[in-house]
């Protein structure tokens, strides 16, 4: 009833101007408007109704002239003021205004968590708080420099107590009214009367071809009033007179209503999102072309994302080795999976689902859902999102978004992954199936400097030039940051790291104000003498890019000095890193990472440094933003050509990656442990065929005789554990050094490896068994009685008495077939070595499936050294077991006698101290 | 001895041990799903004829007798080809009460029409010698034209009424005889409608040394039309919708390829509905442009000449290349309009109407070049006419509309009412040949998206399937059912 009293008077009005129009102007503006009307309107939503444009009066704005108003026009129907108050798009920060410095990034100069607030590199300047330091960015300012990315509404057409901008008193003094002119310096009163404010802009997402440049334009200009309705410029509705805009009378419908149609009335489509988010590309006919690190577009040149069905080799893009890439840009956007698909209305009953945490265990499904009619009167436009908080906006969203795996089964697509479940716990989806960025992105954004347009000198990364110097997109590999999920995991992620150079001032610090880095830099349009004198490298009098740069204590000096005659306190610079995740631009399996080597290998992908900072100002230092979701657990160290590089620490992460990850000493010890036996067994073996030699027929071969000494069973335990043992041991050495072993595959080889392990354990068992039955497991346990006296009897045998063809001190019999030494080694073995080799494997090879078990012992970063330096410990005694095998009477007695049962022994000490058992 | 050998069982034992957990429990690697290369034939090595054939032969017929001294069966299996026949076998055509041939001899085609009264210009592709009017003698096996199929050095060609054009070194080409090539084959396929790539739109000339691009089979895999087309006893598999009527003996890609080749379901899950060649024959006239539409109707006027745009003698046309084909459900066969067969003028006449629509379970969407012309038909008697245009009292010598279509339909004996006009015709050829690189088979938006080439309610559904859901397969003879 309300719209009522405000819709007749338009609907009365329009009559009789088109009725007027009819009589006056003939035919011709029916013509146009048939015209107009056969333009392609297929994506229209089919059921809008027409509609009135309708001025902040509620007034046609044919009648009025005035520019459109959303909230009024669209309000007719759908509830805008809800609208507006459910959209993070609109509020950007401003409902979670905090006193500067308090906020997630740690900034002293940041006052949201949202664009209305918190500093971006990119745009440089600072939301300036009410009586805080000197006037930078009053709202109206803010609006110009970054409502470009800012969909209306919110910030642009209220204060920060939630009073209308127009409401408020004009006051020079206050930053919601007041604006720095960028060409005098000044601060001046802003009149929001005049230049109107910025609704919430409900054309640039719902109709088909939002005109956002004119929009844009529009809001530099500080025309916020008719920022809007420069979007409705390529309908034909409204067309432009100069600096101002005028309806077109005859591309209204003669009773003054505009066709649903012609404005193009739709859900989103991925264009629209991309007007602010990125490059989005949906024309399959012409071919993605990228502006090198553009600022203005922005996830694009934050990450490298570009969304869109093309195949890579399609593109415009000069990407090298593009003809093979014939994967698309991103599988999604082939698929036809649109951004709303994902980002959708948490209130649209279609997507609707309620949270796992809200509902009953005894339902998969609650049915119960908003009507589409209230739903379409009151939209939530919150919209679904990944827990990104480096736009923090609205906390309680993140991660309300679809996932990878609420739509695709992991489970059965990845079954060809030994430890799937580990990858999967450790890794994000996106790790793999974003390898590359097949793009260039922002590198260092250097605000200590300042080209001729005022703007920063940035450094893409994933460029390169041709042998001819043709600039090429190479692409970049992006790093990987372990990064914060709602439910506690941190997988590792793939991101782009962005590092920011700018001078700060002050105490509280806060960035520089551009008007005094133009006057450190600048007089009057061109760069000031003494600037030139120090800057100019080549010494041509001009300053090239390249030679924008502080690269001495006297450049920094120079403009810290000049920076200070502007009126700056104590100028410093301040650098810093900040991390924007990946996760669009996904690949299917066949370009996803299956290598692997490219992580389990001595260069693995999960360890490889990333490059941050092209270079760095002398005395600078760069840090972590705070705030974001990843986890900076690396160092950021000095790279060899003056930059700085990322060096990811994944201890931190407790990650113990398989055939890339050693403890040097464990290795050293054992291998000196393993070479130590067998220089040993060199000098003894030596020893033994001198002494033979020498006493070649002085002593006589000692008579023996065959004595049953191992039974079928003895023997099948011992060789089927002796092939195990050799077998895990090559396996084990295999994936501990993948690279040396480039011909084995990395996959094969540890399946290989658990199959033989669970047959050494099930040996192993059953041997026990027997062992314990038969009784024979007394053979194994060294007799405390005189044990050392037999001990050193043994010992002194091997040093000496074997050179002399002295007989053993201890007969081999079948009752007692090992000798003290032996007894005292295998008790070890056997008590030691092979339960622990076969423990911490058992909890390796559990950390898929128990991980909390072997994180009780420490986790992978140390079972995995322990497992590896007990199987050198392993190697080194089955060298030496296979030597003393040939201790007997003649060298190879003992081992005939474990394969085939009956060995030869010396004769006559049988009768004297064996035959106990 | 026993005793000697016992540690050998104990190793095999031990080693089974070891070796049969590892051959069970280690994942198998899934089948490779297509392995096309395995069904590609063996080539033959084939014999130096060069000994055998000194020659010189003064006449096509005088090689075809030697060749029939040593292959004295290969000229009867010939003559049992349609390659010599230009016939199918009768075929029981709806709307016809007696069971008919179609084939070259006897059809009407919207190229140059007919070969009736026009033998001697258009046998020059027929595999023998000599056919110059309705008295050929199909039963004469010195007329079997090998040369054609088995020349090997290129030189050799074929002119009026299928003889050897003056200059052929006859003996030099019967030496060269070998497998049929490419460039074998497309003398006559490349060239249909009366030159190069004029009729099919994925067959010209560029595909006698094609590059990957272009057809990934002949180009990337150098393959041979007949590794395809496997042929024995000289009958070639293939079939041809303008001169068949079934698909027996048709070559198709699941000869070699497997019936769900992609690793993506989602892509498996379109062969029901969709044909391969419609993700991977994305385009046609990719070789050379081909022959859109033929006007007859201004045929002998007197005005400027091109190839491509006007001729005197045939009228005008539009040729196009790279064009996007127009998607149609097909099963393999299609209608076929008869001579004499009357029809509505007022309406573009199809002169073979595709079968299959949404509800046949055989159908697959397939794409067309569609060839639109206007040719002469009896205004009285409505029906189609066959005109002579070649040779004398022809229209291509006298520009003579009556008399071209008086001559003609007194060789088809058909009744000519002396009342003639040009009525629209449209033609379906299946596109099948340059098959493109998978890197540039169609992307789910070619089809999917609101620009995208399928129009869905044209094809019978409500809306794009990806969102109101695929037909529902239905057994062979049910109706087939779209659940929304």
């Amino acid at each position: 009833m309300i719209f009522r009293g405000r819709l007749l008077h338009p609907v009365f009005g329009v009559l009789v101007f088109a009725g007027l129009l009819l009589l006056v102007g003939g035919f011709q503006a029916l013509d146009a408007a048939a015209a107009l009307a056969v333009k392609p309107t297929q994506q229209a939503s089919p059921l809008h109704p027409d509609l009135f444009l309708l001025d902040e009066d509620g007034v046609n704005v044919l009648e009025s002239g005035k520019p459109v108003s959303t909230m009024q026009t669209c309000g007719t129907c759908h509830d805008t003021e809800f609208i507006a108050r459910h959209s993070g798009h609109s509020q950007a920060g401003l409902d979670t205004l905090a006193p500067a410095g308090e906020t997630s990034t740690g900034r002293p100069w940041d006052s949201s968590e949202g664009i209305f607030g918190k500093w971006d590199p990119m745009v440089y300047r600072v939301l300036s708080e009410s009586g805080g330091a000197e006037l930078d960015l009053g709202t109206a300012g803010w609006i110009q420099t970054v409502g470009a990315r800012h969909v209306g509404g919110g910030p642009a057409a209220v204060s920060r107590d939630g009073t209308p901008l127009k409401d408020l008193p004009v006051r020079a003094d206050d930053p919601e009214t007041s604006w720095l002119d960028p060409e005098s310096g000044q601060v001046r009163a802003w009149d929001w009367d005049q230049s109107g404010v910025v609704e919430m802009n409900c054309f640039l997402c719902h109709i088909a071809e939002p005109d956002n440049a004119t929009r844009i334009e529009a809001l530099q200009q500080g025309a916020f009033g008719w920022a809007n309705t420069a979007t409705l410029l390529a309908t034909g509705l409204v067309e432009r007179r100069g600096d101002s805009y005028q309806w077109n009378a005859s591309a209204f419908s003669p009773d003054g209503t505009v066709p649903a149609g012609q404005l193009g009335i739709q859900d989103p489509v991925n264009e629209n999102c991309g007007a602010c988010h990125g490059l989005v590309h949906d024309q399959g006919d012409d071919p993605i072309v990228a502006i090198s690190c553009d600022p203005s577009v922005r996830r694009t040149v934050t990450t490298g994302q570009i969304i869109g069905p093309e195949r890579l080799s399609d593109s415009g893009m000069n990407l090298v080795g593009k003809e093979d890439l014939i994967r698309p840009w991103d599988v999604h956007a082939e698929r036809r999976v649109e951004c709303t698909d994902c980002h959708y209305s948490l209130n649209n009953p279609v997507y609707f689902q309620e949270a796992e945490s809200a509902r009953p265990e005894h339902l998969t499904f609650d049915p119960r859902r908003l009507e589409l009619g209230e739903y379409l009167v009151q939209p939530l436009h919150d919209l679904a999102r990944g827990p990104s908080l480096t736009d923090a906006v609205t906390p309680e969203q993140a991660g309300s978004m679809r996932r990878c795996d609420s739509c695709h089964s992991v489970e059965s697509t990845h079954d060809w992954l030994p430890y799937k479940d580990r990858h999967l716990a450790a890794l994000s989806c996106e790790t793999c199936h974003v390898p590359d960025m097949y793009s260039n992105a922002a590198r260092q954004v250097d605000w200590t400097v300042l080209r001729p347009d005022s703007f920063a000198r940035g450094t893409c990364r994933g460029t390169g030039t041709t042998v001819g110097g043709q600039p090429v997109i190479t692409g970049f590999q992006p790093a990987w940051m372990p990064r914060q999920e709602p439910d506690g995991t941190a997988p590792l992620t793939p991101h782009n790291l962005v590092t920011t150079w700018f001078w700060v001032a002050g105490d509280p610090a806060q960035p520089v104000r551009l008007t005094e880095l133009e006057a450190a830099w600048f007089e009057g349009d061109e760069y000031a003498p003494e600037v030139i004198a120090a800057m100019d490298v080549n010494g041509d009098g001009e300053l090239a890019e390249e030679e924008l740069q502080l690269d001495t204590p006297e450049k920094v000096e120079l403009i810290a000095s000049r920076l200070t005659a502007a009126g700056v306190e104590a100028p410093r610079i301040l650098g810093e890193i900040q991390p924007y995740s990946i996760h669009h631009t996904i690949a299917t399996d066949e370009w996803a990472i299956q290598d692997c080597q490219v992580c389990h290998g001595d260069q693995s992908r999960v360890t490889q440094s990333f490059d941050l900072a092209a270079y760095v100002p002398p005395g600078a230092e760069a840090a972590f933003v705070g705030g974001s979701t990843a986890i900076a657990s690396g160092e950021i160290v000095a790279s060899a050509d003056g930059g700085l590089v990322y060096r990811p620490d994944i201890g931190s992460q407790q990650l113990y990656i398989l055939g890339h990850n050693r403890v040097e000493w464990v290795d050293w010890l054992g291998g000196m442990l393993f070479v130590g036996v067998l220089i040993g067994i060199v000098i003894h073996g030596g020893l033994r065929v001198l002494s033979a030699m020498r006493q070649r027929g002085a002593a006589h071969e000692p008579a023996t005789e065959p004595v049953r000494m191992y039974g079928v069973y003895e023997r099948l335990w011992h060789w089927l554990q002796t092939f195990t043992i050799v077998a895990l041991l090559f396996t084990g050495l295999v994936i501990h050094r993948p690279d040396v072993f480039g011909m084995f595959s990395f996959r094969g080889v540890v399946l290989v490896h658990n199959i033989l392990a669970a047959i050494l354990v099930v040996n192993a068992g059953l041997s026990l068994f027997y062992h314990v039955t038969s009784g024979e497991i007394r053979q194994f346990i060294p007799r405390p009685v005189g044990f050392f006296d037999q001990a050193i009897l043994q010992a002194k045998y091997y040093l000496k008495g074997i050179f002399h063809s002295e007989p053993h001190p201890f007969e081999k019999t079948p009752g007692k077939k090992l000798n003290p030494l032996q007894q005292v080694t295998y008790f070890g073995i056997l008590n030691v070595l092979l339960p622990l080799m076969i423990l911490t494997g058992i909890l390796m090879w559990g950390a898929e499936r128990w991980p909390q078990f072997s994180a009780l012992i420490g986790g992978l970063t140390v079972l995995g050294p322990v497992h590896s330096g007990v199987a050198w410990m392993l190697a080194a005694f089955i060298v030496g077991h296979v030597y003393l095998t040939t201790t007997g009477p003649k060298p190879l007695s003992s081992l005939q006698g474990m394969m085939f049962g009956t060995e030869e022994v010396e004769k006559g000490h049988l009768e004297t101290q064996g035959g106990e058992a | 001895m026993r005793r000697r050998y016992v540690w050998i069982l104990g190793l095999a034992v031990t080693l089974a041990l070891i070796l049969i957990p590892i051959a069970i429990l280690f994942p198998k690697a899934d089948p490779p799903r297509d392995n096309p290369t395995a069904a590609l034939p063996v080539r033959k090595p084939a014999t130096d004829h060069q000994p055998l054939l000194p020659g010189p032969y003064a006449s096509g017929e005088e090689v075809t007798r030697v060749c029939l001294d040593c292959h004295a069966e290969e000229a009867d299996e010939v003559m049992q080809s349609v390659h010599w026949t230009w016939e199918s076998k009768p075929y029981q055509i709806p709307g016809h009460d007696e069971p008919v041939t179609i084939g070259k001899k006897n059809s009407l085609n919207n190229f140059c029409i007919g070969i009736q009264s026009n033998w001697a210009g258009c046998t020059s592709c027929h595999a023998g010698y000599g056919w110059e009017d309705a008295d050929f003698d199909f039963g004469d096996s010195e007329k079997v034209d090998c040369l054609v199929c088995h020349d090997n050095t290129g030189t050799y060609l074929k002119g009026d009424a299928g003889l050897p054009v003056e200059g052929v070194d006859l003996a030099y080409v019967a030496q060269s005889v070998s497998w049929p090539t490419r460039e074998n084959c497309g003398s006559c396929h490349f060239a249909g409608g009366g030159g190069n790539a004029v009729k099919h739109g994925d067959l010209d000339q560029h595909l006698i040394y094609p590059t990957e691009d272009l057809d990934v089979h002949m180009g990337g895999q150098d393959m041979l039309c007949t590794d395809c087309h496997q042929t024995e006893d000289h009958q070639v598999r293939g079939r041809a919708i303008s001169v068949s009527f079934d698909q027996e003996n048709q070559a198709l890609c699941t000869d070699c390829h497997s019936q769900a080749p992609h690793e993506d379901d989602r892509i498996n899950t379109h062969l029901a509905s969709v044909a391969c060649q419609t993700c991977h024959v994305p385009a046609g006239g990719t070789g050379d442009p081909t022959k859109m539409t033929w006007d007859w109707s201004t045929a002998g006027q007197d005005r400027p000449e091109d190839e491509h745009e006007y001729l005197k003698i045939k009228g005008s046309f539009f040729y196009e290349g790279d064009f996007t084909p127009e998607y149609f459900w097909y099963n393999g066969i299609s209608d076929r309009y008869i001579l004499g067969d009357t029809f509505d003028p007022s309406q573009p006449l199809n002169m073979n109407p595709l079968a299959g629509d949404i509800d046949d379970p055989d159908a697959r969407i397939f794409p067309f070049k569609v060839h639109r012309a206007k040719q002469p038909y009896d205004t009285v008697y409505n029906y189609l006419l066959q005109p002579k245009t070649f040779g004398e009292g022809g229209f291509w010598t006298e520009f003579d509309w009556d008399q071209a279509l008086r001559l003609g339909s007194e060789a088809v004996g058909l009744p000519y009412s002396g009342e003639y006009g040009f009525a629209a015709t449209e033609m379906y050829w299946p596109l099948t040949h340059t098959v493109a690189p998978a890197g540039q088979a169609l992307l789910c938006a070619d089809c999917h998206s609101p620009d995208g080439r399928l129009d869905w309610q044209a094809l019978g559904y409500p809306g794009d399937p990806m969102e109101w859901g695929v037909r529902s397969p239905a057994a062979p003879g049910e109706t087939a059912q779209v659940t929304p």
